[in-house]
């Protein structure tokens, strides 16, 4: 059936996009934007795949690529929050560094084979007729990402340490009446996220695409940036989002496997086009939920 | 009425030479950091730095490059110019690679079908239309119901992209064209001449003036104040009386017609055609060239100009160290990162 084939796909598709997103959300939460996620899933993609191929263990891979995310995220941290650099600017800086460094490293590894991830079905759920195809007959990583985003709902809004992000957040000034530093809050949730971001691409490469090729994540950071505003920083939002782009990514090929052809290039511009409609129609109400340090960023 | 707003004062007079000193110093400190750590990483890869370097620079510096550098700054500068604008008026215009496309798009459109020399001209309109309907998509975004324009642009700048590629792929395609599909080229009347004996096209000139337009506007235009104040503090502009979101919006069409005339200008002087890869990051880098001058039109040129040098540099690099092209991003972005964030001392 086309719209379980479109589900499924949107589950797997949305699957390396929700990590970023969700990283994005800690890290806005804190008062950060970070434009630089596109780069950071880029050095992700090509950290996990490499790593992946070198070892022969697509879960060292996945660390690998966690870690390559949050480096570069501690760079974005660093320059914005102890060296006051332009978000924005720094942000799109480190997609140029991302794009530059898995160019450089990542030569070696296009058309090379390494070990991914397969789908495994998970037994009695995956046997549930259609929910069953569209949730639980997934790779692992996917299936990461059902407890990624109700953990981080989680940390914070029930934890300490959620409610210093937020803190860092909506008023940075009361944390420093604490004697807590929001740098310190702020560089841990942008690398934090960066790594989510990492771990997004590494998803990519071993698990999505089962390659690497350059500039691999085209646009994914970028849609979602733009994801978390109109999931209005909750991480659970973030999750309907996530599938719903996707599902746009699935329709094409899916369609394609029926025949009909729809025009490939509208299609691929279907992610972005339903983004600016969704944030047209919220519109004011998203940043009105926004965290208040980041108002001072959005809205100059 | 305006008499009531200062100006952003300018930097105190006192220890003025000192300050300079300090600055310079952290400015070479900043870009001899971001040049070892390109070269760490050349080391790492199994490249000679010295050599690699050497060559880069070597070869930037014989003739033909020297005249590709000015071809690759003329798109450069223009879609600078569509940051500089709006940024005065406090937006952040990422979209300039979208609007470029845009532009290149609306050009070629003209030039499949207006014949002899009334094409270029419109060619031209036509491209800073396109550039500037795609930046007011944006602009109407923010002013109408408060979407930031930094996430809008950059999603503008894919549809964008899927727009071009479509046309290229379909109604546009050249049927009698062989392999990368493509348009049909433009006849040689829509051709931006090329300034004698050399490679360099006129764009160049358009670029600059339109440079030192925007630089004469800012400076000396009650537009011009009146932008930067609302980029200043938008609450005491609307408190004084001014129209907010119309000076916003005038500033946001400008600079989107600005990268739109660099799409086309770049499709009538060197591309001819549109293809696929069409505009190799113009926008984005442009965006960093504005930012690298601090958004101050005339050092913006200059920084267009060492970016499209890093740019050539960077073909060097691929020709003579075999390192893939796109590795002179690298060098880009530390460089960019070091003047962001080192080249001054951090305010807290």
């Amino acid at each position: 059936m086309l719209i379980v084939d479109v589900l499924t796909g949107g589950v797997r598709g949305g699957t390396a996009i929700m990590f970023a997103a969700l990283g994005e959300t800690l890290a806005e939460r804190a008062g950060v934007v970070n434009l630089g996620t596109e780069g950071c899933m880029l050095v992700g993609a090509l950290g996990g795949y490499a790593v992946a191929a070198e070892t022969g263990n697509p879960w060292l891979g996945l660390l690998a690529g966690a870690l390559a995310g949050a480096l570069l995220g501690l760079v974005h941290a660093v320059a914005v929050v102890w060296r006051r650099a332009d978000q924005f600017a720094t942000g799109l800086t480190l997609m140029f560094l991302g794009l530059g460094l898995t160019s450089l490293f990542g030569a070696a590894y296009v058309g090379k084979a390494a070990p991914g991830f397969d789908p495994v079905p998970l037994p009695v759920l995956g046997d549930i007729p259609v929910i069953g195809e569209i949730l639980f007959r997934h790779d692992p990583v996917t299936y990461l990402t059902f407890v990624a985003a109700p953990l981080l709902w989680f940390a914070l809004n029930r934890t300490k340490a959620g409610l210093l992000v937020r803190t860092a957040g909506e008023r940075a000034d009361v944390l420093h009446v604490h004697g807590y530093s929001p740098g310190l809050i702020r560089t841990v949730a942008v690398t934090a996220g960066a790594a989510l971001a990492g771990l997004g691409g590494a998803q990519l490469s071993t698990a999505y695409a089962h390659a690497w090729f350059e500039g691999m994540t085209a646009g994914r950071g970028f849609i979602a940036v733009a994801l978390v505003i109109f999931a209005a920083w909750r991480p659970l939002w973030v999750v309907a989002g996530s599938y719903l782009f996707g599902a746009a990514l699935a329709v094409a090929p899916a369609l394609q496997a029926r025949g009909q052809s729809l025009n490939q290039f509208a299609l691929d511009a279907l992610p972005f086009v339903i983004t600016l409609v969704i944030l047209a129609v919220l519109g004011r109400r998203t940043l009105r939920a926004a965290p208040e340090e980041l108002r001072r960023v959005f809205a100059r | 009425m305006t008499a009531t707003l200062a100006r952003p004062a300018e930097r105190a007079p006192a220890h003025r030479t000192g300050t300079a000193l300090r600055t310079a110093g952290r400015w070479a400190g900043a870009l001899a950091g971001a040049v070892a750590i390109f070269c760490v990483l050349l080391l790492a890869k199994g490249a000679d730095p010295v050599t690699a370097l050497g060559d880069m620079v070597a070869s930037t510096f014989t003739g033909a490059s020297l005249q590709q550098i000015v071809v690759k700054a003329t798109p450069l500068i223009l879609a600078a110019m569509a940051v500089v604008l709006p940024a005065r008026a406090g937006l952040t215009n990422v979209g300039g690679e979208g609007q470029v496309v845009i532009g290149a798009v609306a050009g070629a459109g003209v030039g499949l079908v207006v014949q002899g020399p009334a094409a270029l001209p419109l060619m031209l309109l036509a491209g800073a239309a396109g550039g500037a309907l795609w930046a007011g998509v944006a602009a109407a975004l923010r002013l109408a119901v408060g979407v930031n324009e930094a996430v809008t642009t950059l999603l503008l700048n894919y549809i964008a992209l899927d727009v071009m590629l479509y046309l290229i792929y379909e109604p546009w395609k050249d049927r009698h064209g062989s392999g990368q599909p493509a348009t049909r080229p433009l006849e040689v009347a829509a051709r931006l001449p090329l300034l004698s004996g050399t490679a360099i096209h006129m764009g160049i000139v358009i670029a600059l003036v339109a440079a030192v337009a925007v630089w004469l506007v800012l400076r000396a235009t009650s537009f011009g104040f009146k932008v930067s104040v609302v980029g200043g503090n938008p609450e005491a502009a609307r408190r004084a009386g001014l129209p907010v979101a119309r000076l916003i919006l005038v500033a946001m069409l400008l600079g989107g017609a600005l990268a739109g005339l660099a799409g086309v200008v770049h499709l009538a002087g060197v591309e001819f055609k549109l293809r696929p890869g069409l505009t190799t990051n113009v926008g984005y880098v442009a965006f960093l060239a504005a930012w690298l001058a601090r958004h101050k039109p005339l050092p913006t040129v200059g920084a267009a100009f060492l970016l499209a040098a890093v740019t050539v540099a960077g073909d060097s690099l691929q020709l003579d160290s075999g390192l893939p092209a796109a590795t002179v991003n690298v060098l880009m972005g530390l460089v960019l990162l070091a003047v962001l964030g080192w080249s001054r001392r951090a305010h807290r």
